[in-house]
């Protein structure tokens, strides 16, 4: 059977956030491209994102998506497949030359997509410039075994958290509803002992938004916070977060352990020079981000370079990655929200019109 | 009256559904793939086929996402529900709305006002994508950086300007009218004033590192801010010298202005014989690099000292610095021969934007608005980047301007919709729509109201708050949106509600319910509406005086409309519609609002599950 040659300007892999922002930003600047989402479904881990709006927009951008796929939809030089993933890439010329594979997903069954359809079958790809778009791994609490994730009742992580909030948060506290939570940030970032030499920027305006959502929807609901530091950006933050250390309690602690007590988990920490033990319903761990799974395979494929924290990239540049012709778009570049990777999404279409368009190249060298 | 036909796309959600039968209890013909006066195609103009666009184009046509409205449910629930819609939108395409085009071409030329690396890329960026730049630099070409910025660097992007960019100095923009496609610009160079027009305009304003009030103030001879710290004048003696380096403190401490502090603490404690203590209150580390740069900074000596607000005591001749040690728990006096006061980026939009009348809710809106990105600002065509936007110097601020440059390039060559339409025989010229837009598209000129070019969202908001009915954009008059509330109504079943759904909240919440094949009451209508602030008084009085129960408007959240405040003009007008109802004797609780996201889709499910009940206890 003879592989079918799709011809495109720019190919972007990953069908998340940054990769439709920046299939987008290449349409409105007149090129073309395909997207190739691995998943079922466009939209990466923002998908799974609810809106943690309490009396107004804690601006998290999760609700943008919609409006992404939305515009992806509009535009027919934007082409896509989900369930395909790149199997082989070589350099061409001033392009590469991809191998896409269909891809098997036994998840659930995608809820019908307004644009795009799986791979039919294994094809190559010609594309002048590449946008690699593939996001972020969220850390596994379970490597940080103190923290009693899977091992105590009533730890969770962020990510089960979220996925939870918008119905109950019984099922995961045991049975009730909590009214003792704790968030412990910094899991897997800024962490030397895991070589994680990173703060992963968004887990505490995640923390904080979800630790609204439930003092919103239960008031009375008891919120300790465990954390480092408190890094939140962005400049409507400073008022909010002077609110949210009068209705929660901020403990600048990393604890010691989390183990299983009688009426709940049981986090040790330290305070004042001594240990003190407390005892909560629900214990959140902050996951943070981790380089994406296949980042050494797709920097293999692609002669790409990492970031000093592993990431697709370089550490001296935004969105170049060492191989010419290819670019990287969102968290896969980094640690960084939702609302920034839409952005960084923009910003790696321009680099890749730059490529395409000798124009618009000198622009960017200047 | 042009007869309106349906035309059929056979799409996923609309599986068993008889077009013949929709058609017909609608009052419309189906298609037979011939000529046709007016249309209703069932899916959007993005998904229909191009063919089909090419062949309906200058005809009155409908585009129904027919899907989204049909939802779930038994067949004959669903084909009830698909008669409705079509009838809906049939009712406005029956009137002939003609899709306008533009009256006047978009101006394309740019004008790009400021200084620095930002407005300097900016001017590159768009003249990459085809405009004609005017890069009016308020400085010198040599003075082009901003005091936070490095010299050369802007040096060198302002001779790789291209020819297509325009580069006048020592000029400063001090007005602007109109809106995207059409700004009006007075320009106050070194000799003369100058009035021009431009498509888009970008500000760069200036930006500058300064040291927040907050600062302990230690004695002037020993104390400088980071930018003019040169490390290599320092070293220790027979004594040690002791320096302190003071982090932003603040709540408004950002991981930029603490890595250019731990940066200074760094570079100090390399020299030989120098201790730094290194103040902070949070360690912001989130910027690239932040927390490798602080562990190393530590680990070559610098002494990391947390200290809570108000807790860096200063002795009154300035020279001691007080704090409580966290780890001894006792308190401690250091005499610094050295104070670093850290700085943070500061910048602000030019003054002439802070008029209310020009640009609205400029401070409470701009910082962070999840739908103002890439520069954008409410008026469409306007850009404000740079410092000014909190940008950090350097790449930061290239990615900005790049941005700005699509998101313009994307506007003037047709991104936004046709500009709305004045009916000047009823335009009283009382200024409602000029004050109300959200976006600056409609301006007073010549004794008319002349709406810009390129810039209309056709959120609706003057249409919905124009008290003559004199303005809409086109398709969004009152008189279609009657006509269409009214005909669809007509073709409901059961007990009538009304839905207006915000097309970037309520009815991507809706379409994803509908998807997933969610069971709407049967006597549902989802009129899909740009902007919630469409929905004025009148509309809601309307749906129910043609028979509906219940009339629930789906708007987005407080902080999150595209359109500033369309969400809350539209609660206000809710508001007053239900106390309308109550003074004559009707039922408030009839009439409802609800803030919404588009990932929100269980929460209007129910809001409408409750309306329908309320609707249903007369």
């Amino acid at each position: 059977m003879a592989v079918k040659t799709i011809k495109t300007p720019a190919v972007i892999i990953g069908g998340g956030v940054a990769g439709l922002a920046a299939a987008i930003d290449l349409s409105r600047r007149g090129l073309s491209s395909l997207v190739v989402e691995r998943g079922p479904r466009l939209g990466g881990r923002v998908a799974d994102f609810c809106c943690k709006a309490t009396d107004s927009c804690v601006r998290c951008g999760a609700c943008r998506l919609a409006d992404l796929v939305r515009r992806v939809a509009a535009r027919p030089e934007i082409a896509i497949y989900t369930s395909a993933k790149p199997v082989a890439a070589e350099a061409d010329g001033d392009g590469w030359r991809l191998t896409l594979e269909p891809q098997r997903n036994n998840g659930p069954a995608p809820v019908v997509e307004l644009a795009g359809g799986p791979l039919p079958r294994r094809s190559q790809v010609q594309a002048g410039a590449v946008i690699l778009a593939v996001g972020a791994t969220p850390f596994d609490p379970s490597a940080k075994s103190r923290f009693g994730y899977r091992r105590v009742p009533g730890v969770v992580s962020a990510l089960e958290l979220e996925g939870a909030l918008e119905h109950s948060l019984a099922e995961l506290a045991g049975g009730r509803d909590p009214r003792r939570v704790a968030f412990i940030q910094c899991v897997g970032s800024r962490d030397e002992s895991l070589g994680h030499l990173y703060c992963s920027r968004v887990c505490c305006g995640f923390a904080l938004r979800m630790a609204r959502v439930i003092q919103a929807r239960r008031p009375g609901t008891e919120i300790t916070f465990f954390h480092m530091d408190v890094q939140t950006y962005g400049r409507a933050w400073a008022g909010e977060l002077a609110e949210m250390r009068e209705q929660m309690n901020f403990v600048r602690a990393m604890p010691g352990e989390v183990t299983a007590g009688p009426g709940g988990p049981q986090v040790v920490y330290a305070a004042g020079g001594r240990s003190q033990t407390a005892e909560f319903d629900l214990v959140v761990l902050s996951q943070g981000m981790r380089p994406p799974v296949g980042a050494a395979a797709l920097s293999q494929l692609f002669a790409c370079t990492r970031t000093s924290d592993g990431f697709l990239g370089s550490d001296a540049e935004p969105v170049a990655s060492g191989a010419a012709g290819v670019f990287i778009a969102g968290s896969a570049r980094g640690p960084m929200s939702i609302v920034e990777s839409i952005e960084h999404g923009a910003v790696a279409a321009a680099a890749a019109a730059g490529h395409l368009q000798p124009l618009v190249r000198e622009a960017a060298h200047a | 009256m042009p007869e309106v036909s349906l035309i059929w796309i056979e799409e996923a959600g609309l599986e068993g559904l008889d077009p013949a039968k929709a058609a017909k209890k609608a009052g419309v013909a189906l298609s037979d793939g011939g000529l046709v006066e007016a249309a209703v195609v069932t899916t959007t103009e993005a998904r229909a086929p191009r063919s089909l666009v090419n062949r309906l184009k200058g005809y009155p046509v409908k585009w129904l996402d027919l899907a989204a409205e049909v939802g779930g449910g038994p067949l004959a629930l669903r084909q009830a529900r698909a008669a409705a819609a079509v009838a809906r939108a049939a009712g406005s395409a029956a009137l002939g709305t003609m899709a306008q085009r533009y009256t006047r071409q978009p101006n394309q030329e740019v004008l790009v006002a400021g200084r620095g690396l930002a407005a300097v890329a900016a001017a590159h960026q768009a003249a990459a994508l085809g405009h004609p730049v005017l890069l009016a630099l308020e400085t010198t070409r040599a003075r082009a950086a901003c005091a936070d910025e490095k010299p050369a660097e802007v040096k060198r992007a302002l001779a790789g300007l291209p020819a297509q960019v325009e580069v006048v100095t020592g000029t400063e923009l001090v007005e602007l009218l109109g809106a995207g496609g059409d700004f009006q610009a007075r320009l106050q160079g070194p000799r003369r004033t100058s009035r021009r027009r431009f498509g888009a305009v970008v500000l760069a304003p200036p930006s500058a590192y300064a040291v927040p009030g907050d600062m302990p103030a230690t004695a002037e001879d020993i104390t400088l801010p980071v930018s003019r710290l040169k490390p290599k004048q320092y070293q220790g003696g027979e004594q040690w010298l002791q320096a302190a380096v003071i982090a932003p403190l603040g709540p408004g401490a950002t991981a930029h202005g603490f890595a250019r502090a731990v940066t200074a603490a760094l570079a100090l404690q390399k020299r030989p014989r120098v201790q730094v203590t290194l103040f902070l209150g949070e360690a912001k580390v989130a910027s690239e690099g932040g927390e490798r740069l602080y562990r190393d900074a530590r680990r070559q000596g610098v002494l990391a000292m947390r200290v809570e607000p108000g807790g860096l005591r200063v002795s009154r001749d300035g020279r001691k610095l007080s704090f409580d040690d966290p780890v001894l728990g006792e308190p401690v006096d250091l005499r610094p021969d050295l104070v670093v006061l850290s700085e943070e980026v500061t910048g602000r939009a030019p003054a002439w934007l802070d008029n209310p009348l020009v640009t609205t809710a400029w401070d409470q809106d701009l910082p962070d608005h999840p739908r103002l990105q890439a520069g954008r600002t409410a008026r469409s065509g306007l850009y404000l980047i740079g410092g000014a936007r909190g940008a950090a110097p350097g790449d930061p601020r290239r990615a900005q301007a790049a941005a700005a440059a699509a998101d313009l390039h994307g506007l003037l060559s047709g991104e936004a919709v046709a500009v709305p339409a004045v009916r000047d025989v009823l335009c009283a010229s009382c200024l409602t729509c000029v004050r109300v837009c959200p976006h600056g598209v409609v301006c007073y000129a010549e004794d008319h109201i002349a709406p810009a070019p390129a810039a209309c969202l056709a959120c609706g908001v003057c249409t919905a708050e124009c008290p003559a009915e004199a303005i809409a954009p086109p398709g969004w008059s009152n008189r279609e949106m009657i006509a269409s509330l009214a005909a669809g109504l007509k073709a409901a079943a059961g007990d009538k509600l009304v839905l207006f759904a915000c097309r970037n909240s309520g009815m991507d919440a809706a379409r994803a319910l509908s998807l997933a094949g969610h069971q709407w009451p049967k006597g549902l209508l989802m009129v899909p509406v740009n902007c919630a602030g469409r929905v004025g008084v009148q509309l809601i009085l309307r749906a129910l005086s043609l028979g509906a129960g219940g009339v629930l408007v789906a708007g987005c959240h407080q902080g999150n409309c595209r359109s500033l405040n369309g969400n809350l003009r539209a609660k206000l007008r809710s508001g007053e519609a239900a106390d309308l109802l109550a003074q004559v004797g009707g039922r408030p609780e009839q009439v409802r609002f609800m803030h919404l996201a588009s990932n929100q889709p269980r929460a209007l499910a129910q809001a409408v599950a409750e309306l329908a009940q309320t609707a249903g206890e007369k």
